[in-house]
């Protein structure tokens, strides 16, 4: 039932087909106010993020790295102003300011060191690129995270070779390029292209490639409690339900919005059904009595801080904590762009309040007036309970997180968030 | 997802087509929408003598931008502004906006215009005026602007367009939100609360009314027609947020009825009553969800700003900072601050929004409340639910509560400020001032007429500025005039709701009361339709249910008996024709029963009649001035014969014959014995024009109701001679098969 002309409310796809027909500081503009307005949120953020950025690169004039960088780093600031509870935007932003960095060096090594074949990147770019866009996507994920290994290996050796004249990285790499300017300019454009094209890639897969650990990680009968499964984690059970016979557990809030709608998470239900799995609903006031016969606790983060913390979905805490409790392993699905280089906020700011109506009835009059709703819709769960972080590039522990952030950051961006507070 | 491996695929999320045609296409169904700036009322004043109410701040933003947002966030393309007190206020201020200026390339909206209607008064004035531009191709949305709402629209649209393929007199759905019974705060505007009949199954409204407490009757009378649906709601319980969502055909229907004001008790109720004439159909759309409400009075406004605080209205709330340039965060206990707030140690915020460069001094409790930019606030101050807008200054040790101190207030230390004071622009009060509390006090630098008004040193101290402000337009003060305090905008014109030192009306509520004890044949009521679907039959006995003798309002009798009477007097035409088509189309209009017809003409005649014998007008005997009455005017005797009898049958014209008495017994200063020769006057002038048989006025002689009381019997035994003289005249026909006709419907009547 969705006639053509059904919609006119704006969304990230309509956002995106109008991207040629407006001017950039539109688009941006547009975005800033889908995200205050919560029309964009969750994982579509990265996304978001990753396609305006490659208008930025694409649209705005810039005649040097650092002109590109600072564009880049503005328009991101706005967005993460904008939607404070996203930190995914400001981790899109980072892999992107890292990524000019690195193409910027690249380049610019090139240009020291064999200075009369610097047509040859340029001859090489297209040609090689071409070459890899049409090989099939890897389902599984080695080879993608072999290849961001060769990225960052490759980086850090730039980063140290830059760091050597004493430079900062962006002015040490402003000056030679004068006179090959228009070149360089236009081969740099390209290439941060393909390399922000790389990161959505990366962004859409990712669902895909965690899916891909799924049968490694659910084992056959076992009893898997998925707390308000994201998208994430449907994907996850329904590819490992191909694979193996278990039963989910789905629990969730049980709100009294959606008492008259159909069940919860019925699509998923049907998905995994179908497939032979067993599905238990649960409210989540119901979860303790269930946990015992738990074998593992899976769900799915809207963001991992440095310390290892999480920021997920409210309600989810509860679930981790028991599952902590009976010493049930708790698994969170978590991509690694939504790897944050930075420490949890404060309390205040990083519970996330929603709309009253979740619980209350605004019809309710007595109630809405004798009582303060606070709906907490994100919450924060300490890195101790979780056991493993299942990401794109394979299972993780808390250990490895900080190399992980090595591998996606540079040093120079982690502090982007600091930027922030300037008007 | 597709699983593109090709980048430029992956790029465009889903390249289905590409760029061009999709824009054309977005082209051609391009939401439209216009927005009433102005609401041609009075209910914010004194603060709307000088910014435009949707310009007033609402939890430190101007209401108008969330109507703005609100349209942006439905994907509207095209804006039209309809401004008129301070059009250039708003019109700067949307020109300064580097978001909404037309010509900015970040505005959400493709095109934005102002339109500026120089003789507009109402509403009505402003949607003639869209209807005879002809900008407006296709659907479109209408909102006021103070509309603050959350809400898609896409769902409603989309059922209203389809209803629109179905039927294309489906013209216009109006977006409801159902707020329950015990709706919180004044989530309603209480003062008037508006009735929707609802059929449940199809969503079309049947009838729309207005009720509030001053009203001297406590019923509505429903349509008949209404129970031609098999089902239907009737529903009080709904917030009216203002928003349509029209074809152009509603302007079609504005600019044909050319009187119509107000978008809700006449368009609204006008259009659904004229359903047989215009055959419109007009839907509602009521939500469970979401947030939709209007800033249209000051209670809504606090209402509203409340909601706001406490997110009812997500995303529309202040850490959204929807605005350029605001940077509002969350902080601890519920509270909003925009950077470089300056909380002293030992002052405590609670559930409000503290804009940029305000300083609270130590010791101060502020709750519940908006305070705006650069506020300079002193120590142990208390404020409670209250608005204060951009740069007031507040001394020490004062006290607000529940009040709205707009902006550039100065407030002396130790004053008290107590509920629902209103306090506007510019105005300083000295230290150590008590403010009235009953009433509270409206006080403002400008007088109504937009003067620089005196200052009351008795009210705003020595150093102040202000005086009070009072209102014109409605007396709040004489209780005593009955009219003044008739008006609901009374009830709606204050910050805090009362119905304190207002006359409200003590009839007995009842909806068995009908209208009007002659009106039986529209009595339709309750009880009556539960008994049987076939009201002809029940008429007679639903009549019984009317109690009440007393004369009430009512538009159609007033209207036409009016009419008539003027085209009775007028010297200068012999003709009726025009008279009587201004009747039949009242008639139409307000969908009157046969015996309000009846009644009417009666009334008219007789008052004419009546007005004859008075010595101004030539003092004329009963029986010429009856004379004079009916034949002065060609076509007057045939109109009487044929609408105001309406029928050849006995019955009818004993009807008729009574409400000639009892139209007699309403007349004033008309002393009884003359009133007596007059019925006999205008009963003989109407058997000897044939508009009445002596079949008529005998069974009018023998009917119970004629005698029925002391004033009654007085009427009638002034006629015996003229009955004795029929009855002589024609004695073989007092025919006794009438008697019996009559005995029936007396039966009825005594059910």
């Amino acid at each position: 039932m969705a006639p053509s002309q059904a919609s006119h409310a704006p969304t990230l796809d309509s956002l995106i087909k109008s991207f040629n027909s407006q001017t950039l500081e539109a688009s941006i503009e547009s975005l800033l106010f889908l995200l205050k307005r919560r029309q964009v949120q969750g994982d579509e953020c990265a996304k978001a993020t990753a396609h305006i950025l490659r208008q930025v690169v694409a649209k705005s004039k810039w005649r040097d790295v650092d002109q590109l960088l600072s564009r880049v780093q503005s328009a991101g600031s706005r967005l993460a102003r904008a939607a404070p509870m996203e930190p995914v935007i400001g981790n899109v932003v980072r892999r992107v300011l890292g990524l000019i960095r690195d193409e910027a060096s690249e380049e610019r090594n090139a240009d020291d060191l064999v200075s009369e074949t610097a047509s040859d990147i340029q001859s090489l770019t297209p040609s090689t690129y071409p070459a890899q866009r049409p090989a099939p996507v890897p389902i599984r994920p080695s080879p993608s995270a072999i290849s961001t290994g060769l990225q960052v290996s490759k980086s850090m050796f730039n980063l140290l070779s830059v760091a050597d004249p004493g430079d900062s990285p962006m002015t040490g790499a402003s000056t030679p390029m004068s006179q090959a300017q228009p070149a360089s300019v236009h081969a740099l454009r390209s290439e941060v292209m393909d390399g922000i094209e790389e990161i959505l890639d990366e962004i859409n897969q990712a669902d895909d490639q965690i899916a891909g650990f799924a049968e490694i990680q659910i084992h056959p009968g076992d009893y898997v409690l998925a707390y308000q499964p994201s998208r994430t984690v449907e994907r996850f059970l329904v590819k490992a339900a191909s694979k193996r016979r278990f039963t989910v557990i789905i629990a969730s809030l049980e709100s009294p919005s959606h008492t008259t709608a159909e069940a919860p998470y019925a699509t998923l239900r049907k998905k995994l059904n179908a497939a032979g799995v067993k599905t238990i609903n649960l409210a989540s006031n119901g979860l303790m009595a269930y946990i015992p016969r738990v074998n593992k606790v899976i769900f799915g983060a809207k963001a991992v801080y440095q310390n290892g913390g999480l920021l997920v979905d409210s309600g989810s805490c509860i679930a981790a904590q028991a599952a902590h409790e009976y010493l049930k392993p708790v698994i969170v699905l978590c991509p690694v762009f939504k790897f944050c280089p930075e420490d949890p906020l404060d309390e205040v700011s990083r519970r996330e309040l929603g709309n009253p109506s979740t619980y209350v009835s605004y019809a309710n009059g007595p109630a809405v007036d004798a009582l303060d709703v606070e709906n907490t819709v994100t919450d924060y769960i300490p890195p101790e309970l979780v056991d493993v972080y299942l990401t794109n590039l394979g299972p993780q522990t808390r250990h490895h997180l900080a190399s992980i952030l090595a591998d996606h950051y540079k040093t120079e961006d982690i502090g982007f968030s600091l930027q922030l507070d300037e008007p | 997802m597709s699983k593109q491996a090709g980048k430029g695929g992956a790029a465009a999320g889903k390249p289905k087509k590409p760029a061009k045609p999709g824009a054309d296409e977005k082209r051609e169904d391009v939401l439209q929408a216009v927005i009433l700036a102005d609401s041609f009322q009075d209910r914010f004043k004194p603060f709307t003598l000088q910014t435009p109410r949707c310009l007033l701040p609402l939890v430190n933003v101007p209401v108008i931008e969330y109507t703005l947002e609100f349209l942006a966030s439905n994907g509207v393309q095209d804006v039209f502004i309809y401004c008129g007190a301070h059009s250039e206020d708003v019109e700067h201020y949307i020109h300064e906006s580097s978001r909404w200026n037309p010509n900015s390339a970040i505005s959400p909206f493709s095109s934005l215009e102002f339109i500026r209607v120089s003789d507009a008064n109402s509403i009505g004035d402003f949607l003639r005026d869209l209807d005879k531009r002809s900008i407006i191709s296709g659907d479109f949305i209408l909102v006021h602007g103070d509309v603050v709402s959350n809400i898609q629209l896409d769902a409603a649209l989309a059922k209203h367009r389809a209803r629109r393929e179905a039927n294309r007199d489906a013209c216009m759905t109006v977006v409801l939100r159902s707020v329950g019974e015990q709706p919180h705060r004044a989530a309603k505007a209480r003062g008037i609360t508006p009735v929707f009949v609802v059929d449940p199954t199809t969503g079309r409204c049947l009838q729309y009314d207005e009720t509030h407490p001053l009203q001297s009757e406590h019923y509505l009378n429903l349509d008949p027609a209404v129970f031609s649906h098999g089902e239907f709601e009737i529903r009080t319980d709904l917030v009216d947020c203002g928003i349509d969502i029209c074809t152009p055909e509603v302007l079609a229907l504005w600019s044909e009825s050319f009187d119509y004001e107000l978008p809700r008790k006449n368009f609204l109720h006008g259009v659904l009553k004229d359903w047989e004439l215009n055959g419109k159909m007009l839907y509602a759309e009521i939500l469970d969800d979401g947030y939709a409400a209007r800033a249209s009075n000051l209670q809504m406004y606090d209402c509203i700003s409340q909601d706001v605080l406490e997110r009812w209205t997500l995303p529309f709330v202040p850490d959204s900072n929807l605005i350029h340039g605001q940077t509002y965060r969350r902080a601890k206990g519920g509270n909003y601050f925009e950077d470089h707030v300056v909380t002293e140690r030992g002052s405590k915020v609670t559930q409000s929004a503290i804009g940029r460069g305000t300083t609270i001094k130590s010791g101060s409790v502020i709750s519940g409340s908006a305070v705006g930019r650069r506020c300079k606030i002193g120590k142990n101050v208390r404020i409670e639910n209250s608005y204060i807008w951009d740069d007031t200054v507040i001394g020490d040790g004062v006290s607000v509560v529940h009040s709205i101190l707009a902006g550039s207030v100065v407030v002396g230390a130790d004053c008290h400020i107590p509920e629902g004071s209103l306090i506007s622009y510019h105005v300083h009060i000295d230290s150590g001032i008590q403010m009235p509390l009953k009433p509270p006090a409206r006080i403002s630098v400008l007088t109504d007429d937009r003067k620089l008004a005196d200052a009351d040193v008795s009210l705003v101290g020595k150093g102040g500025k202000g005086a009070l402000y009072e209102v014109v337009a409605d007396e709040e003060e004489s209780d005593d005039e009955e009219g003044a305090s008739r008006d609901p905008a009374v009830l709606q014109s204050s910050l805090i709701y009362s119905l304190e030192g207002l006359n409200v009306s003590t009839s007995s509520i009842s909806t068995l009361d009908s209208e009007d004890e002659y009106d039986s044949d529209d009595d339709i009521s309750v009880a009556g339709s539960l008994q049987t679907g076939d009201f002809g039959s029940t008429r007679d006995r639903l009549s019984s249910f009317a109690s009440d003798d007393a004369h009430k309002p009512d538009g159609f009798h007033n209207d036409a008996v009016h009419g008539l009477v003027d085209a009775l007097r007028a010297d200068d035409s012999d003709d009726f024709d025009s008279a009587k088509l201004e009747f039949m189309g009242l008639r139409l209009a307000n969908n009157a029963s046969d015996s309000a017809m009846r009644r009417a003409i009666a009334v008219a005649f007789v008052r004419r009649t009546a007005e004859l014998l008075a010595p101004e007008h030539g003092g004329l005997e009963p029986t010429k001035a009856a004379g004079e009455a009916l034949t002065s005017k060609n076509g007057a005797v045939k109109f009487v014969k044929e609408v105001g009898v309406g029928g050849e049958g006995v019955p009818q014209q004993a009807e008729f014959a009574l409400a000639v008495q009892k139209a007699l017994l309403g007349v004033r200063n008309l002393e009884a014995a003359k009133a007596g020769a007059l019925l006999a006057a205008v009963l003989q002038q109407l058997y000897s024009l044939d508009v009445l048989e002596e079949e008529g006025i005998l069974a009018w002689w023998a009917d119970k109701r004629a005698g029925e009381s002391e004033h009654m019997n007085a009427l009638k035994e002034k006629c015996r001679v003229l009955v004795e003289w029929l009855e002589n005249a024609d004695e073989e026909e007092s025919s006794d098969d009438e008697e019996d006709e009559e005995e029936d419907d007396d039966e009825d009547e005594s059910d």
